[in-house]
């Protein structure tokens, strides 16, 4: 196969200068004079911002291969991803301003930091960054396999798609190093905006092109492969998969360090709350490319390879420029999310593996340039695992979401749950951890999906091992913050109003 | 009694209602027929609560705002 040089030079083009953007925006010295400052934009960005840059970190490359791939195989189930996506805001709502206004108030830019100050356990927090890590390294080698895909198509026989990968990522980490968190957010309004135009345009053009139009393209689906236009009603994969993959995945949605990441760079609890309302409107486009899939089916040749069914059916259709703007978004929409979860993950090593396990008395100069230069390390983690042993991550790829979501009670039950207590809850954690992972090992999930099994377990250890240590729960700031004085501050300051209004 | 009431059971039922209408009654829509907007039943229903579930947000947001929640 050989690539397609006028595609390959626009994509090289447009990414060098996203990349040349993103060490622009970070030229202001301060972006890079604290923790809080280069991981999480000392906390300043408004809703419009934090919209764009949660988007950009959620909806990356693999989003937009990996559910057409899924849909190209397996039909209308890869449609999860739309109540997952919904469904992670609506229960968002309920509790991300909750947790940023404690985030906020002691300066916390890591879930594992607010663990850490929650149960006042710096083994559960260590836990966390290390679920944290573990997950997040093979989901930036889905991200760098995205890109890899693109450049397989596009610059074969021009370039050597191997050093191509490891350039663009070793710019990517320089510009993290060197811009932090505004780095990503300002080529994240660039890739959005990219990511829409180019999608929709997809989605209109290409039934066109094959059908004559979108109508005529659902009935050949509909004729030729009815079945693929519903949910399978038996079978290893059935309701019960499509409900608990959807509910599972949005519980985990935000305990992903790069997703955290991003909800900490706000301003304040209304932008966030705001978002949750805003945010869903991106499935708009998601719904539509899932459909693309279903479309690569009716027109590929039958031994296309899934995971390359919507690159493939974007060069049979185009080709030439319009192929290079197309790779060119699924680029940046992997290399743009690599960057915010390279922030996420050198901020969970540094802060909460590094200084609070091994050297707890590090000035915050020192930690600063320590956290910066993890990017180095995690990036070069995932493309040596990403390069070297693709295939040892696909069950670390698999449970990503499975894994993450164990750490659901720790961060959200504690936020409301004023006994909750750290040995319950580092219990369940570890015994979520163990059965989701045996569950999956011993191929026993019964058609549910593998984190249920896991945050069940999770669940039923945290409730019934509470009771037990209740007695020697203590008290802290950050529990007096959520369930002392404020929220006798608050329930007066409701009352007052109340008199006033009546 | 009522007047406090009131708008926390509006708040839990406009929660609960993207879960159920997107999870529980799956098996009501899981259909092709009838085709709307050009989208097989079952996507014309995730299409819709793409459109819904932010309103029932929206409304939560509005009660609670109306309530004096949210002090910062």
């Amino acid at each position: 196969m050989t690539g397609n040089s006028t595609a390959f030079t626009i994509t090289a083009i447009i990414v060098l200068l996203v990349v040349m953007i993103g060490f622009v925006a970070g030229r202001n010295k301060s972006s890079r004079s604290s923790v809080e400052e280069w991981s999480v934009g000392g906390r300043r960005f408004g809703t419009l911002l934090v919209w764009f840059l949660v988007g950009a970190d959620l909806y990356t490359a693999y989003t937009f291969l990996a559910l057409t791939s899924q849909s190209y195989t397996a039909g209308s189930l890869a449609f999860f991803a739309i109540p997952y996506c919904i469904l992670a805001y609506s229960i968002a709502y309920f509790f991300l301003p909750r947790l940023w206004k404690v985030a906020k108030a002691y300066k916390f830019t890591t879930l594992a930091d607010y663990a850490k100050g929650r149960f006042d356990s710096k083994l559960l927090s260590a836990i966390i960054a290390i679920v944290g890590v573990l997950m997040l390294i093979p989901y930036i080698d889905l991200q760098l396999s995205g890109i890899q895909n693109t450049l397989q198509i596009a610059g074969s026989g021009i370039v050597n798609v191997k050093m191509v990968v490891i350039i663009s990522f070793l710019l990517v980490a320089l510009y993290t190093f060197f811009s932090g968190i505004k780095g990503p957010t300002y080529t994240a309004v660039i890739k959005d905006i990219l990511i829409w135009v180019v999608m929709l345009f997809l989605v209109v053009s290409l039934p066109m092109m094959h059908f004559g139009s979108w109508g005529s393209m659902i009935d050949t689906i509909s004729q030729k492969a009815p079945k693929m236009l519903t949910i399978p009603t038996s079978g290893p994969k059935s309701y019960l998969w499509f409900t608990t993959a959807s509910l599972v995945s949005a519980l985990a949605l935000f305990m992903w360090a790069h997703a955290a990441t991003g909800v900490f760079t706000s301003k304040s609890a209304n932008a966030l709350r705001k978002n949750a309302i805003l945010l869903p409107l991106y499935n708009v486009v998601l719904i539509l490319v899932i459909f693309l899939g279903l479309l690569a089916k009716m027109v590929l040749p039958a031994n296309t390879d899934a995971k390359f069914a919507l690159l493939e059916l974007v060069r049979v259709s185009y080709g030439g420029w319009t192929q290079g703007v197309v790779y060119a978004t699924i680029a940046l929409a992997s290399l743009i999310p690599c960057s915010i979860m390279a922030i996420g993950a050198s901020n969970l090593f540094a802060n909460n593996i590094y200084r609070d396990m091994i050297n707890p008395n590090v000035s915050p100069k020192k930690l600063t340039l320590f956290t910066r230069s993890m990017v180095f390390v995690v990036i070069g983690l995932a493309l040596i695992c990403g390069l070297m042993f693709p295939t040892a991550l696909v069950s670390l790829q698999l449970l990503g979401v499975s894994g993450m979501v164990q750490i659901f009670p720790a961060i959200v039950f504690s936020l409301f749950w004023k006994t909750q207590t750290r040995e319950a809850t580092i219990a369940g954690l570890l015994v979520g951890l163990v059965v989701t992972f045996t569950v999956y090992g011993t191929n026993s999930a019964h058609g549910i999906y593998e984190g249920a099994w896991g945050l069940a377990a999770n669940f039923v250890v945290v409730a019934v091992l509470n009771p037990f240590f209740v007695r020697n729960r203590q008290a802290n700031p950050v529990t007096e913050f959520l369930f002392g004085d404020q929220k006798a501050a608050e329930a007066a300051a409701q009352k007052q109003e109340q008199a006033m209004m009546s | 009694m009522n007047n406090k009431f009131a708008p926390k059971l509006a708040v839990i039922i406009l929660a609960l209602l993207p879960f159920v209408a997107q999870l529980l009654v799956l098996p009501f829509v899981n259909r092709m027929d009838p085709v709307i907007f050009g989208l097989p039943f079952l996507h014309f229903w995730f299409f819709l609560w793409i459109v819904l579930s932010p309103v029932c947000t929206y409304s939560i947001y509005r009660i609670q705002k109306a309530q004096g929640r949210f002090v910062d």
